[in-house]
């Protein structure tokens, strides 16, 4: 009789798996959504950059100038001469127009400040891309002439240059610019993902067993309320697990393919680390899913279910996005009371390879309360005459 | 078979069952009978121990409902009028294995008896398709099946017959006679006194959560010197309206 739950579980993933809606929502879309939008978002940067930075079309006003003859030399500028200059800016025929005052060269050869403006379409992405690169060639050519004048009072240049300042990590084997990244961000879409990942489930296997009308044929079967609760919760656990996984799948896949604008961020995680991230994160989901079903529970139908997990979602978004830029080295030991706050903590602290024994114990004595609360709060719901039959 | 003893339920102030105390013996089928809200609903799920009682109890097969509800779960099966209650995504031997399962037989035993079933239900040619796009008589089959799939002492079937048509509804009743012949005892809630006229062997009518009548159909008849069943419900109801 004790693995009648098993019956439930079994039945209900089954269930749950040919329900293409579920899949897709839990398994298929985070698995592609990240590496499609990233793909998609570093596509259109590379290519917006790429085609401006090849033929970098300006146009040019003024007289001759030596600056003129600088920016000629330069081999992707293309010079366009152009009486309408603002016109052609703002249709975009020329990414942006440099307005060279008349005595540019007087002025220079005086030692005196010479102007250059630049017009350019401040909501063009082109534009602003162009306004990188000639910023550059002016800066190239502003040093040039510093040079110049200064050599020709016989001073080095290095005089402008007094402080070299050289950026040196204190451990050059972990100086990984990927770890912090991931400290800031993987706490927080483990708790997201923890949120998201069993909704679908707990609202299918709660309101939903509730609005089809088969709740009540089960309530008589020989299955106890806490075995039919124990099953549900369970295949709602895995559902989020797997919900969590092909999301930081999709999310890897994410970074390490089409984010090649951003470099390589280079990650080193220990085995260890994994586990004890893969730990937390399964436990995060347990609650969650405990949580929900309790919620789905209560509702009369799919859509009141989903009415009142909403704010659960929000909630959680809080407090992780709370965390988000919380320096872990700094954080005292008292702040691994704080629910998720201690989660998000503890995660970073792995990420970077701290095991310190206390906030671990800290940390899942209170997530184990949490489990056995949110359980509670669900056999609670469920064995409430009022609640169950609430249709 | 069943016996209710001063069965009262109290949801807050509003008493829905009243001390209602009735018998039901093996092969017997008793109509219970009364207007919308009259508690019918209430004292089957009590009986079939989803809710508990407020204070009295029932025996089911001498089973307290109180003491060892698992055990009187095991011997009671449900029909539900309305929405049947079947899952979908699951064919219809999946859906009936899962409430044998649950209702603890072995897998030898369940698949002989939904082999049965399949048989006597007539239902072999879609057993193994997915229960969504079945017609409605298909579905009601399938609910059937899962009532008793576990081979139930009692038969408990709440307005069984709500919105169906005909030929649905004549799956039903035939259903329950069979149930009769094999010797359960049943109870039969329904609203329609020309449905229990039909199939029971006594009626029990309740209005709001009272017992009003307990006996056999042809003394009531008898009773009312042969008047139309019908008038006869509203009679004994209107009277305790007053």
């Amino acid at each position: 009789m004790s693995n009648l739950w098993g019956i439930v579980f079994k039945k209900e993933l089954k269930d749950l798996f040919r329900d293409r809606k579920t899949v897709i929502m839990s398994v298929v879309l985070p698995l592609v959504l990240f590496p499609l939008l990233f793909g998609l978002i570093g596509k259109g940067v590379k290519s917006t950059t790429e085609k401006v930075t090849k033929e970098v079309k300006i146009a040019y006003v003024g007289g001759e100038s030596s600056f003129k003859k600088f920016l000629s030399n330069v081999p992707n500028i293309k010079l366009i001469e152009t009486k309408d200059y603002q016109e052609e800016v703002r249709k975009g025929s020329v990414y942006l127009a440099v307005v060279v005052e008349e005595d540019f060269d007087k002025k220079l050869a005086q030692d005196k400040m010479s102007d250059i403006k630049i017009i350019y379409d401040s909501e063009s992405t082109n534009s602003q891309t162009a306004l990188d690169v000639v910023e550059d060639i002016i800066n190239k050519y502003k040093d040039e002439i510093v040079k110049r004048r200064l050599e020709a009072r016989g001073i080095d240049v290095s005089i402008l240059n007094p402080i070299d300042i050289k950026n040196e990590p204190i451990d050059k084997e972990k100086a990984n610019q990927g770890a912090l990244i991931l400290t800031m961000l993987l706490p927080l879409y483990l708790i997201i993902y923890a949120i998201t990942g069993p909704m679908a489930a707990a609202v299918d296997l709660g309101a939903g067993e509730k609005e089809r009308g088969t709740l009540e044929p089960l309530l008589t079967t020989q299955a106890s309320r806490m075995q039919l609760l124990f099953g549900k919760l369970l295949a709602i656990s895995v559902m989020g697990i797997i919900g969590t996984t092909s999301s930081l799948t999709g999310l890897y896949i994410a970074f390490k393919y089409s984010m090649d604008f951003m470099g390589d961020v280079g990650l080193n995680i220990s085995i260890g680390s994994l586990i004890l991230i893969g730990i937390t994160a399964i436990i995060l989901n347990m609650i969650f899913a405990a949580v929900e079903l309790a919620i789905s529970i209560y509702a009369r139908s799919f859509k009141e279910a989903q009415t009142y997990l909403s704010p659960v979602t929000i909630i959680g978004m809080i407090v992780a996005y709370g965390t988000y830029m919380m320096d872990v080295k700094s954080a005292s030991t008292i702040m691994f009371n704080i629910p998720l706050a201690n989660v998000s903590l503890i995660i970073k602290e792995f990420i970077i390879g701290i095991y310190n024994p206390v906030h671990i114990a800290i940390t899942f004595a209170w997530a184990l309360v949490y489990i056995i609360a949110a359980i509670l709060f669900a056999r609670y719901m469920f064995s409430k005459e009022e609640v169950v039959f609430r249709t | 078979m069943i016996e209710v003893i001063g069965l009262t339920k109290k949801f807050k102030e509003v008493t829905a069952v009243d001390n209602v105390s009735f018998k039901v013996d093996a092969g017997e089928i008793v109509g219970l009978l009364g207007e919308n809200g009259a508690g019918k609903t209430t004292t089957l799920r009590m009986i079939s121990t989803m809710l508990k009682p407020t204070s009295g109890t029932a025996k089911v097969c001498g089973l307290d409902l109180l003491k060892e509800p698992d055990k009187v779960r095991k011997k009671i099966g449900i029909l539900f009028g309305g929405e049947v209650g079947l899952y979908d995504r699951l064919t219809a031997r999946e859906n009936i294995k899962y409430f044998a399962d649950l209702g603890g037989l072995s897998s030898e035993e369940a698949n002989k008896n939904i082999e049965l079933l399949a048989e006597m239900l007539d239902m072999k040619e879609y057993i193994d398709r997915r229960v969504g796009k079945f017609s409605r008589g298909m579905k009601q089959k399938v609910a059937i099946a899962r009532a008793i799939v576990h081979n139930p002492d009692v038969m408990l079937f709440d307005e069984p017959t709500i919105g169906l048509d005909v030929s649905s509804s004549a799956i039903v009743q035939d259903f329950i006679l069979d149930c009769k012949k094999k010797g359960r005892a049943i109870i039969f809630s329904s609203h329609s006194m020309r449905e229990v006229e039909k199939l029971c062997d006594r009626v029990v009518i309740i209005h709001k959560g009272r017992l009003v009548y307990d006996g056999r159909v042809e003394d009531l008849r008898r009773e009312y010197n042969g008047e139309d069943l019908e008038k006869v419900f509203l009679r004994l109801v209107g009277d305790k309206n007053e």
